[in-house]
């Protein structure tokens, strides 16, 4: 198993009452509530986050977002670029540039595959539909943003591989006479492929494509539909069954001393469900194609916000979304989510998130690394484990 | 009233038909605006009298169905015109704030079914300079100050009908099949019109081809396109009438249905000046 760092770079200095006041803290909070002094000094201190996982064997996350408190990247393929060069050993994931919002996939492919080059075949590119305040951030119409998506994909793929070209491109939504980028990237034929989703349908085409999939805090269920969807549509199509490293999950992390002490830093990852999500609801669920016609009561009726206020760091760990304590407890929380997802090679830990410091997020790292990784190499296959717990539940209820 | 289905080369779209009432002898086209017209808009009878109304629902709008491709403002003017010429001689259109942009697209490019042309509140034209908004955002402006912005008085909206701000209208009483008709209508807004938002940048341009007499009317409280937007329009348009309606907003023929279809009617008696 693998383990991979994200950091959101959230920005948590905003005065809780213009927060409290403002409509939304993404696409109309104005800027002037962002000091770029303290800006810089985050962009260091994660940067130098990035590093000590580069020696110590955790792989890096980059992504973006715009226009809010909970992310300050902007630009994934710039971030991904520093990355690329203050790294040297250590895989690089960007998940991703927002592909919906972006007028040019070609330009896109052209970012990714200098930062392949940059980083000498490191990068692993990721996809995201996104939605929400980014349309309002991109301008980018919110209609039909899965086809846009999937296009979009299909572009930056095809000038990805092709080596000789130009060729060209009239879809439904890009147009491009003259598709030839330099450079091509470092890996052959291109570099892997992820897309975050617990979309189910999108989950079987990632399976019948091949990408990774990730889900984002899906929680046991979800993530098990999610997987089991991917896994049906390969096996459904003929293809043979995904390995773990097909199937991936982000979940907030800390890995402390001591279980108080994982729990207790657990606990400020919260802040960036409590507060730094906030949106209105004409960004949210009265955007046009928020959600489909049919399901419009259901989420209209469901009261103005249903943005949780207090989440417990214990009641994110029971239900699959924090894994929270000292190393060995950590270890058991990953090993129980990956026997009840029905397997999972990648963990994505959002650990310097919310109000978590350089420096914890720094010694959950090097914990982690050190006595947490270790414990997720060589796992047995995920059916003997499962037949072996099952064996267990069976002696104890003897 | 009856509402049946209205063909349009391969399209069947749902579509509402009152009158006629009187006997006007001609064929009213409702474009409509944000949402489908409701048969319980109180204009409905007043206009009646004046003509046999038709109003379609534009494909993804209420029952009409949407084909995969038809996405943009392009198909909408050409369903229009394909709409228009199967319909009796003589149709005047009537266009309602998006679709008194609909029936601008139409009445630029020439119709020989065209009669007259009334446009009400219309989006559809760029005007201002490249940092002045002339057109609220639909999709990005908070349902409570959509619903501020396009009324006179909130109050005056008829039950059972919606204009923007329509958000602000959900309660526990609207039912599910009101619901999911307006998230359609919304969704398939925003498919024609996100961007440029709600306009066509080339439009100002040509309206000085409509050749049919024409009414501009607008609600004296429109906060959505300001009247000062609507008098430019109308000057835009060759010979065109600019008349406001008061203690109205974005929607007039909602909130003062009389006043409205009064001007309507003083418009159709007025004998034409041109093409003489």
């Amino acid at each position: 198993m693998e383990l991979w760092n994200h950091c959101e770079n959230p920005y948590p200095f905003v005065p809780h009452e213009v927060l409290d006041q403002a409509e939304s803290v993404r696409a109309s909070l104005p800027n002037k509530y962002c000091d770029p002094k303290v800006a810089a000094r985050l962009y260091d201190e994660i940067f130098d986050e990035y590093r000590l996982c580069d020696d110590i064997g955790i792989h890096i996350v980059t992504n973006e977002h715009h226009s809010g408190i909970n992310n300050l990247w902007a630009a994934s393929p710039v971030i991904t670029g520093v990355v690329a060069r203050i790294t040297r050993n250590v895989r690089i994931l960007t998940l991703g540039t927002l592909v919906t919002v972006r007028p040019d996939p070609v330009r896109v492919a052209e970012e990714y595959a200098t930062i392949d080059v940059l980083s000498k075949g490191r990068l692993e590119i990721g996809f995201v539909k996104s939605g929400a305040t980014e349309m309002v951030s991109g301008d980018a119409n919110p209609m039909r943003i899965r086809e846009r998506e999937w296009e979009a994909i299909d572009l930056i793929e095809k000038a990805l591989v092709t080596q000789d070209g130009p060729f060209s491109w009239e879809g439904k939504f890009f147009t491009h006479p003259h598709v030839n980028i330099w450079p091509r990237p470092y890996q052959e034929p291109r570099p892997d492929f992820w897309a975050a989703t617990s979309d189910l349908p999108t989950c079987a085409e990632l399976g019948r494509r091949g990408f990774v999939n990730t889900l984002l805090f899906g929680g046991y269920d979800r993530t098990r539909q999610a997987f089991d969807a991917y896994k049906a549509a390969r096996a459904a199509a003929g293809l043979a069954p995904p390995g773990e490293d097909r199937l991936s999950y982000m979940a907030f992390a800390y890995v402390g001393d001591t279980d108080e002490e994982g729990i207790r830093i657990g606990q400020k990852i919260a802040w960036f469900l409590t507060v730094s999500i906030k949106s209105a609801p004409q960004f949210a669920k009265f955007q046009p194609g928020a959600v489909v016609p049919e399901m419009a009561p259901l989420a209209w009726r469901a009261g103005a916000s249903r943005r949780p206020t207090n989440l417990d760091a214990e009641v994110l760990i029971g239900q699959g979304q924090m894994f929270a304590g000292n190393p060995d407890t950590v270890a058991r929380q990953i090993k129980e989510f990956r026997r009840r997802v029905g397997g999972v090679g990648h963990i994505i830990m959002m650990t310097r998130q919310g109000l978590v410091t350089h420096a914890e997020a720094e010694k959950s790292f090097t914990l982690a690394s050190r006595d947490l990784l270790p414990q997720l190499q060589d796992l047995p296959p995920i059916d003997s484990d499962e037949t072996a717990w099952a064996a267990r539940r069976e002696a104890a209820a003897k | 009233m009856s509402s049946d289905r209205l063909r349009a080369g391969p399209l069947e779209l749902e579509a509402l038909r009152r009158g006629p009432l009187g006997s006007g002898g001609r064929t009213i086209l409702l474009v409509h605006g944000v949402n489908p017209v409701s048969p319980k808009a109180g204009f409905l009878d007043l206009l009646a009298e004046h003509g046999e109304i038709v109003a379609p629902s534009h494909p993804g709008f209420g029952n009409s169905p949407r084909p995969d491709d038809f996405d943009t403002m392009y198909d909408l003017v050409h369903l229009y015109r394909e709409l228009l010429d199967a319909l009796p001689e003589k149709v005047v259109v009537i266009g309602l704030s998006f679709g008194g942009w609909i029936a601008a697209e139409v009445a630029a490019g020439g119709s020989a079914k065209l009669d007259r042309l009334v446009l009400v509140d219309p989006v559809g034209i760029k005007l201002g300079g490249r940092e002045e908004r002339d057109i609220v955002h639909f999709f990005n402006t908070s349902p409570a100050e959509l619903n501020r912005r396009s009324w006179h008085d909130p109050a005056n909206r008829p039950a059972g009908t919606y204009g923007l701000g329509w958000q602000t209208c959900i309660d526990e009483a609207m039912s599910d099949e009101t619901m999911i008709a307006l998230a359609r209508n919304w969704d398939a807004l925003c498919l024609y019109a996100w961007r440029p938002h709600m306009y066509n940048p080339q439009l100002k341009h040509w309206l000085r081809r409509i050749s049919v007499p024409s009414l501009v009317l607008w609600g004296a409280a429109d906060r959505i396109v300001t009247p000062e937007y609507g008098r430019a329009y109308s000057a835009l348009i060759p010979g065109a009438r600019f008349a406001m309606i008061d203690e109205a907003g974005h929607h007039p023929e909602l909130e003062q249905p009389r006043a409205f279809v009064d001007h309507v009617a003083r418009f159709l008696k007025e004998p034409s000046l041109r093409g003489a």
